[in-house]
Parts: structure tokens; sequence; C-alpha cells
């Protein structure tokens, strides 16, 4: 009996091996610490540079908050031998695109290019790192442009505070609990020498991982980099703190009220495992099931059948020390949030009690499958998940086989994890309404 | 010979490869890359249908797309029958019921949708075969069914009303009215009225108008064959019946007939959203197509534009400012520079957005601008490449606009024809400083006073003020405005608890004030007393006698002037009674019939407004909590005469905090009176009532 099934499953894989294209990558480091990862395709004459720094909203002093995402606007600022205000016009100037974010892990620069400008991506990414110009000018430029960036992003975006009330209520020591943008009181506060002393211990080459990919040629990139990143100094080691959060065991209620939104919404947040936990896996897979696609089940019930939700959504918000599992809805005309969070938890009750369907199991795995294969599509694309999976995952063969992951969770890891974590007294309970109306 | 050459040559090449590279230099590109421009293959059905199929075999994946590249459609009175179609498309089709059509598209783990004029999949290519099939039944087949109708006409009520207070959708939306004017296809907007206008039988009349195949284009991309492709794609929309869709006509949108500022007012917004806007009459076969395209990326086209580097880069006013040109086959589209801004700089902002459009149809630009700006094309011309969609976009503009065969293998070489000439010509034609809408949302309290003083090139902007749906209206009235969450209770609280709080006043039994003014060079005294028990004195004298006074001691009182005693009647002392206490705003609040009537200026400051009385008005500083004005208007002889005490320099003592400023003015006359002394429980008597 084992045999046979041991037989099909080889052949099934086999299958399913054969419809993902390989990223091919070759990974080294350089005598200062700085990691390498080269990813040769030469199919289009496209080329990404790109550098991830171990440094995110939550290396930050509680104090001075907004740091890691300050740092994203002020390296742009100029270098030794970048003026300032040219590095952009450098970068379009030879026909390329440029950009960065930060997250609270992790903070990420990248250009592309024509391939024929492969040498000055690395020149750029190595003045950003070796050179830096830290100076007034720039910090109080780049101070008025955060704000305007959290005025947009966050004030003035209808749902935009969203992620800050869920954090607020879910973290209590970890820094999680804050936001990448920080606090803008903090960056007004902040000194010349604070800033200096952030680039000092978190931009260093021991800190960071290089990526090329796309149009080159191994070794002459090898030797360029050599050339460009080499010559930089070690930094000291990186000391980090390890936070911890006690247990959720009591429903937390909470509510927000948001001056740009007319509907209101209720979510469900749960505290869950870092993204490198299986369970972490396992959650994202929930998440598909209840609210992707016409035929998931909450959209199914609340939105199709029933009519009383104008959108449900559930995500997993992956993270390097815990995520966050939301669940939540949109209300059609007077359904109160109270009728749809009895809905959802419906759902979720059932996912504990009773084993999802084969058939739903499989429809599962062929939406991962499809995620996958589309995941690596463009060289920038690619880049970047070689970066974060080195940084954040400590494996950057994930990117060929992490697909075998979801494969490989069956339906009563499906059960076990959501009867774990998605239970009614580990969660917050928020009601995100408009400004005019008390909750409903 | 050779081999010592070739050695030297070698040595050299290694000393090299050891020496420091210089990082002061920036590194000079490599020689071009070669571009491989490779051709979409096509076909047509009998039907009208094309078919553009481009074959990528790096990602075992197809994308599908069907567009109807039909005129523009105006829906006025039932505005929102063509998004109300798009809704009911893709559910299922008659020969599959929607539950089961979704559930297999989302078992194969693949997407589909369809639109009211397109529709659109992806897969892994194993199952193209099979969502080709499902797309086809449900475009070619749709159910239309009055239950989805109305839950789709919900949603879509719902969606509309979350807007209403959406800084951005609100700006957008304004920007289009204004721009097309409400009667064209790209001005007219959804509302509450014209979604319930549609019916049913709506969508299906604009089902059969306009999704017919004469100007359908289906592009299918990637792992797939072509001749397979063409028999699948042959037997899947072959069934769709050959038409045309009507044609319709509608107004032609005006240019603004000078530069002028367009204000819509929202209170909750923390950002102004700014749009300076001008028709253009741009197609992509025109000429100057490119050049066009220069010009607006030199002006606004990224991060190293000008108004990026005006804007955010030297100014920080805001998070990123662009522009943008549309082209439209069609008919006219619109320039537009934006800027999202915070409120204190909306002026200053409107102001650099004009210049630098003013500045570039000037002024030549630079030849280091031009040259950037080619660069910045090139190389996303070369980079689009790497995405098989490019292909197929190439193919489909060619066939659409007009455009001839080669456009896009001569792009990179018309790219780098353009001149600074050229450059200049385009924004000469298609921006303009002088007919310019700058339309402007924002929370007008902050920023209205400040863009009403806006000048560009010497001239005053005028303001124009417009509703949320791009109707003309008034310049909003903030005087008159009531903010919502505040009681007429909580107003006299505040200003209880702002003079020394309810229990220090209660525990006042008396208090005695005088003050001096002058009037035409003599001193007018003022003396009043108050005592619990409704007791009242107010004299006015001038050179030590009395001028005027009242008096009033529980249920009596008189009115003294120039020597003269009257009585006060029951009517006249009843209506002074609330002014003879202590404090009156404790028997206001105790009476409860105090209004609130909104938020007036009162000299440099915000005052809440409340009717006391028929006949009278007090002020109450929004951020104090003090009375800085009184008004009381009193009938005399048939004719109306308003008094007004304003209240300044408030000192505290005892413990309270008094005004030792009073000025009254009633008609022509002025008087500025300074308190010289106050006492609190001391210094009245019984007597002084008498």
């Amino acid at each position: 009996m084992k045999k046979p099934l041991a037989f099909f499953s080889l052949l099934i894989s086999a299958i399913t091996f054969s419809t993902a294209q390989e990223v091919k990558f070759e990974e080294y480091d350089l005598d200062n610490g700085m990691h390498v990862i080269l990813h040769q395709d030469n199919g289009a004459p496209v080329v990404t540079t790109s550098v991830m720094y171990h440094v995110g909203g939550k290396d930050e002093d509680p104090s001075k908050t907004g740091f890691a995402h300050f740092f994203e606007h002020l390296l742009f600022e100029g270098t030794k031998n970048i003026e300032r205000g040219e590095w952009f016009k450098i970068v379009s100037s030879n026909g390329g695109n440029n950009n960065a974010n930060t997250t609270m892990d992790r903070t990420y620069y990248y250009e592309t290019f024509p391939s024929n400008n492969l040498k000055l991506g690395l020149w750029l990414e190595s003045e950003r790192l070796m050179h830096p110009i830290i100076n007034q000018i720039g910090v109080d430029t780049q101070k008025e442009v955060v704000q305007e960036e959290k005025r947009l992003r966050v004030d003035n975006s209808p749902y935009g505070r969203v992620f800050e009330q869920v954090s607020k209520n879910l973290f209590k020591n970890h820094p999680y609990r804050w936001q990448t943008i920080g606090s803008l009181d903090h960056l007004a506060s902040a000194t010349l020498e604070d800033f200096q002393r952030f680039n000092e211990i978190y931009y260093v080459p021991n800190n960071a991982v290089l990526v090329v990919a796309g149009d080159i040629d191994i070794t002459e990139t090898k030797k360029m980099i050599q050339d460009y990143f080499g010559p930089i100094p070690k930094g000291a080691p990186i000391e980090r703190k390890t936070y911890s959060e006690e247990p959720i065991k009591e429903t937390m209620n909470a509510t927000f009220n948001d001056p740009n939104i007319q509907i209101p919404l209720i979510l469900l947040a749960y505290r869950t495992p870092a993204q490198t936990e299986r369970d972490a896996y396992v959650l994202d897979m929930i998440s598909t099931y209840l609210s992707d696609g016409p035929s998931s089940k909450l959209y199914k019930k609340m939105v199709d059948d029933k009519k009383m939700a104008l959108q449900v959504l559930a995500f997993n918000v992956a993270q390097e020390d815990y995520s966050t599992y939301i669940v939540g809805a949109l209300p059609v005309g007077e359904n109160s949030l109270a009728n749809l969070k009895t809905e959802i938890d419906e759902e979720i009750e059932k996912i504990k009690t009773d084993l999802i369907s084969e058939k739903d199991h499989q429809k599962l795995i062929n939406k991962f499958e499809n995620d996958f294969v589309n995941s690596n599509s463009s060289v920038e694309g690619i880049a970047n998940s070689l970066a974060r999976y080195y940084m954040l995952y400590d494996d950057v063969n994930l990117i060929n086989n992490q697909i075998d992951i979801y494969r490989s969770i069956t339906r009563e890891e499906i059960k076990e994890v959501a009867t774990k974590y998605l239970n009614t007294n580990q969660r917050l309970e928020l009601e995100y309404l408009p400004e005019s109306k008390n909750a409903q | 010979m050779k081999k010592i050459l070739l050695s030297t040559i070698l040595c050299l090449s290694v000393a090299f490869s050891f020496a420091q590279i210089d990082r002061s230099k920036q590194p000079e590109p490599g020689p071009a890359p070669e571009i491989n421009l490779q051709e979409a293959k096509k076909f047509t059905l009998n039907n009208g249908l094309t078919v553009m199929v481009v074959e990528n075999h790096k990602l075992p994946r197809v994308s599908i797309q069907l567009n109807l590249d039909n005129p523009p459609i105006f829906e006025g009175q039932k505005a929102g029958v063509q998004s109300l179609t798009g809704s009911l498309m893709g559910k299922g089709s008659t020969n599959i019921p929607k539950d089961e059509f979704n559930e297999e598209v989302d078992f194969l783990g693949a997407t589909l949708s369809i639109g009211a004029q397109s529709a659109y999949a992806s897969c892994l290519s194993k199952y193209f075969p099979r969502i080709l099939e499902l797309m086809a039944d449900a475009a070619l087949n749709p159910n239309f069914t009055e239950e989805e109708f109305e839950k789709e006409r919900d949603i879509l009520l719902t969606a509309i009303k979350t807007e209403e207070s959406d800084v951005s959708a609100i700006a957008s939306r304004v920007q289009d009215v204004l721009a097309y004017g409400k009667n064209h296809p790209r001005g007219e907007y959804l509302t509450e009225e014209t979604i319930n206008t549609v019916r049913l039988i709506d969508v299906e009349q604009f089902y059969r108008d306009y999704f017919v195949p004469a100007n359908a284009y289906l592009i299918v991309i990637g792992d797939v064959d072509f001749e397979t492709t063409k028999a699948l794609v042959t037997t899947a929309f072959t069934p769709w019946t050959k038409a045309t869709p009507p044609s319709l006509d509608y107004s032609n949108p005006a240019q603004a007939q000078y530069t002028q500022i367009n204000f819509v007012d929202m209170p909750n917004a923390v950002q102004s959203e700014i749009s300076v806007q001008n028709l253009v009459d741009l197609k992509m076969k025109n000429d100057d197509y490119l050049d066009a395209l220069l010009a607006n990326r030199i002006l606004g086209g990224g991060a190293q534009a000008r108004l990026f580097l005006n804007l955010r880069e030297d100014k920080g006013y805001t998070y990123g400012s662009y522009s943008g040109i549309g082209n439209n086959k069609w008919g006219p589209s619109t320039f537009r520079a934006t800027a999202s801004v915070r409120n204190a700089v909306t002026d200053s902002s409107v102001v650099e957005i004009l210049k630098e459009v003013d500045k570039i149809i000037d002024t030549p630009v630079t030849q280091e601008e031009l040259d950037q700006a080619k660069a910045k094309y090139v190389g996303n011309f070369v980079m689009a490449l790497e995405r098989p969609q490019t292909i197929a976009n190439y193919a489909y503009n060619i066939e659409t606009e007009g455009l001839s065969d080669d456009f896009y293998k001569t792009y990179l070489e018309r790219i780098n024809a353009i001149t600074i000439e050229d450059v200049q010509q385009a924004a000469k034609k298609y921006f303009s400083a002088n007919n310019s809408r700058v339309v402007v949302v924002g929370k007008g309290s902050d920023v209205i006073e400040n863009l009403e003083k806006v000048e560009f090139n010497g001239k005053k902007v005028p303001v124009l003020y417009y509703d949320k749906t791009g109707d003309k209206t008034e310049k909003p009235n903030y005087d008159a405005a009531i903010p919502e969450g505040i009681s007429a209770e909580d107003i006299l609280n505040n200003y209880i608890e702002a003079i020394g709080g309810k229990d220090k006043l209660e525990a006042v039994q008396s208090y005695a004030l005088t003050a001096e003014a002058s009037m035409q060079g003599q001193t007018l005294e003022l003396v009043m007393k108050k005592s619990e028990n409704e007791k009242f004195l107010q004299d006015v004298r001038m050179m030590g006698n009395s001028v005027q006074k009242q008096v009033i001691d529980g249920d009596k009182g008189y009115t003294m002037q120039m020597g003269q005693r009257k009585d006060l009647t029951k009517e006249e002392l009843d209506m002074m009674k609330e002014e003879a206490t202590t404090f009156p705003e404790l028997n206001y609040l105790l009476a409860g019939d105090v209004a609130i009537e909104g938020v007036e200026t009162i000299g440099d400051k915000k005052a809440y407004k409340l009717k006391i009385s028929d006949s009278k008005t007090a002020f109450y500083d929004v951020e104090s909590g003090l009375k800085i004005q009184e008004v009381t208007v009193q009938e005399a002889q048939g004719q109306t005469m308003q008094a007004t005490v304003k209240f300044e320099e408030y000192k505290e003592v005892s413990g309270i905090k008094f005004p030792f400023k009073l000025l009254q003015s009633a008609g022509p006359m002025n008087f500025e009176f300074t308190v010289k002394d106050i006492k609190v429980n001391e210094g009245v008597s019984d007597a002084d009532f008498e």
C-alpha cells in the first residue's frame, strides 16, 4: 500500500516541478562581510542592482521612531562623489528606474537599468554605503517630505490608519507596536548627530546583501563588485534586542474614528508567529481560503449570498518576529458590525471543527502555484525575492522551493493551526468608524 | 613578435584590473544593448474580431486580454449603466451558473474578469484552453438577472457614498467635470440618482449595443503556440454576432477663458489637492506626439523633473508633484500638473506650479534636460522589452491609433532627433499658463484667505467656488458654520471654567467694580456692583454727577437719567433680572434656553455665538473660552439700537478672571473703559441698591 502511494506522489511532484521556472543564482561573501547574490538571465537587456539592509522600524529607539524610513529618504541626498540632488538625475539620464522602501524589518534600495549600465548601478549603491553625506540641509528637507508622505498616505487616506490601530493594540513591548513611518515629533526633534549615529551602526556591509540580477556576465560582474564594494570597511557587529509579547488571553476591544471614511469596518486581528514558521504559511492558506476570489468562503457568503458586506478581507501580515493576521468586512447599508462579526466567526469555527474539503484544498494549492509562477516574472522582482529570502528567511533556495512548503500543508494542519491561533479570546476586535457616528 | 605583443597586452590588462577604480567619476555606459522587437502574429475572424498572439515561453503562463475599442459613451441620466453592466458580466453565463463558474476559475488558480467593454484572464498555460472557453462563454452569453442587478446596484451605491469624504476622489471628479463639462463622457459622474434610474433592461440594452466585435481585439500572450491558439480562439469566438456600436455626438468642451482658481471646500482635508490643468488635442499619430511627451517629462514626468525638484526637493511642500499629458484619438484630453500639499502652502504651491508651466512655455529647456529626458525614454523603451505585454501593446497601438507600421522600430531614432525647439513648440501648443484651470480641493477655512491673494504674472488670479459636484457655489461662509459636537452648555461651562470655576464663582456673594473712560476730554466714571439675590447697580458719572443709573433689588428697580427717576415695569425687570446676578452665565445654564448660533470672527479671534435672549447675544472665544463680546438690541421709539460691549484684558482678582477693558459702542458713540479696581465680597452693602 505504501509503495504505490509514494510512487504516485513522486509522479505528481515531477509533473508540478516542471511547471515552475528555476531561478539560478550564485552567492558569496566579500571580505567586509557583505553578502552577494547573482542571478543571470540574458533574455532582455535589463539589469537590477539592489541592496537590502537589515534595518527597519523595529530596530529603532522607542523615543526615536521613524528613523529607518527616514534614511530611505536621506540616503538619496548625495554622497562624497554624487552631489546633492544629482542622484535621480543620474539614474534617469541613463535610462534607469530607482526606488526604495522600508518595512519594520528591513530597508531596500534598487536601480534597474538597460544592461549596459550595470557599472553605474554598482557605483551608485556602493557610494550610498561608502560615503553618504548626512548634513543639516538634507535632514531638514527630508523632514518636510516625510511629513507630507504621512499626510498623503496616512492622515488623508481613507482607512489609512488601520495598521496603526491594529499594531498599537496587538503589540505592547515589541517595536511592531509603532509604524514604519514613525512619529513626526520624534523626527522633528532628532538631531543631526542622532542620524549620523544611526548610519554608523546599521549602514555597514556586514548588515547588507547586494543582489545583481539580469543580463550580466558572472565573471565580469564579480570583478566590478569587488572594485566598488570591496574597499568599504567592515562595521561593528550589530547587537539586536529581542522582544517578546505575552500571549493574548482575553478579547481586546477598540474603536477608532477615521474622518476620511463613510463606511465603517470591523476588523478581527490576531498576533501570529514569525513568517519563517510553518504555521505562518498555513495561515496564508487560511486567508486565501476565506477571502481570495469570488468563490472564497467569506466572499461567497457575505458579499454574494447574504449581500451584507461590501467587501471582506483576510490577510496575513508576515514579519520577521511576529505576524499579524487580520480578517474584516465592510457592511452594506444598515448591516451592523456585530452581525458581520458573527458571520466571520461562523466560518472560522468551521475551519476549526471540520476539515476543509479535498477540492478546496487542491484549489488552494493551484492558487499558490499560480502565484508562485507569477512572482518571478521580472528581474526586479527576482532581485527583491533573492534579497528577502536571504535576509529575512535565511534560505535563498526558497525562491525555488517555497511552493513545496505550501504543497505539503495538509487539511489536518489547516484545522490545527486555525484552532491554535484563531480564537476569540486571542484577538483584537476593532471597530473602525467614520468620524461622526458612534459605535454601531 | 605577435606573441610578445599579446603577452604585453595581457600584462597590461592584469595590471589594470588591480588598479584602483576612480570612484570620483561616474562610470560610462557600455555599448548600447541590441534591441530585438518581436512581431505579434495576427488574424481576423469574419465577425470583425482581430486576434494578436505573442508567444513567450519563459514562464508557463498565459494572459488573454479582450479590448473593445469603441468611441466614448455618454451615459447621461443613466450614468452608472456602464459600470453596472461591467459588474454583472463574468458572473457565470447562461450555460454555467455563477457559483459553478467562479468555483471552476478559482479551482484552476486563474483570474478571469469581464468588464463592460473588456475582458481579462490569466492562468498557467496548462489551463489555457479551458480558461479561454470560459472567458468566451461568459463574455458572449452573459447571465443578467434581476437579483444580481439589485445586489450590484446596492454595492455601487455604497461605493459612491464612500467617495463623499475622500478628498482625492472628489478632487479627481471635480477636475474632470470642470475640464470636460458634465455633458461629456469624460466629465459625467455617477450619483445616487442616476444609479437609481438604471434598470436591468438598460444593462441588457447597453450590452447589446456596445459588446460587439466590430472594434474588438483579442490579445493572447505567453506560453502558447500560434496555430493551436488560432484554432481555439476561432472556435470560442466565432459565435459572436457581427455588429457595430452606435456612434453618439456630445458637446465639445471649451478651454478656460482665463487662468483661474476653482476651489472646492472639504473641511476634513488635511492636504490640498491641486491640479493645474488645460485641455489638449493630442493623438499618438500627431507628428509632435513624442515632442509633447518629452516636454511633459522635463516639466513633471518624474522625480528629476522641474515640478518635483522645485516643490519637493527645494521647498518641501509636498511628497511629490508631477504632470501628465493625455492623448485620445476621439477628442480632447487633458494636461495636468498636480500636487497634494499641506494646507499652509496651498497658495505658494499654486504659484510655483503656474510658474513652472509658464517657464517651460516661455524659455527653451536646456540641452542637459533634454538629453536626460531622452535617456529616460530610451531606457524605458529598452527595459519594457522584458515584458511580453510590451510587444502586444505595440501591435495594438499601431492598429488602433493609426500609427505607421514602423512606429516602434523607429522610436529610438525619432526620440533622439528631437530638438530643444521641438520641445518648446510642443510646450507652447499643449500647455497653457493663460487659460489654465487651477482646481484646488482643500480645507477652505485654512487656505482660502491666502488663495484669494494669489498673483501670477502681476495679476490677481480670480478664485471661483464650486461644490463637490463641480457646480458653482458661494464662497464658504465660516461665520455661519456651527461646529459639530459642541453645545451651548459646553460653551457656558468652558467660560465658567476659564474664569475660575463654578465653585469659586458660587462663593462670590458680591463684587464692586470701578472703571474710567474719557469722552471729549472729560472723564467718565463707571461703578458697577453686583450682589446675591438679584441686586445690581450701574452708575455712570461725569465730574462726580450721575448721568445714568440703573438699580435692581430683587423684585423692584429703577433707572435714573440726568436726575430723572423712572421705576422699571415688570417686563423690564424680568428682562434685566437675569443680568442682575453676580455671574449671569450661572443662570443661563440653569435656564437652559441659550442656543448656539455659530462661529464668528471677533477681531482676530474665532468665537462661539450664543443667543441669550431675543435681545441679547454673547460671544465666547473658541480657544480661551472667555467671553469677548455682548451685543444687545433695544427697541426705542420704533427704532432698533444695537449696543456692543467687548471684554478684553482678563486679569485675576481673588482667583477669578475679570475683564479689565470694556469697549462699549452704541451707534456712533464709543467708550473705552479701563477698570481701576475690583473688590470681591467687600465694598458692597444692601444700601447700594436702594
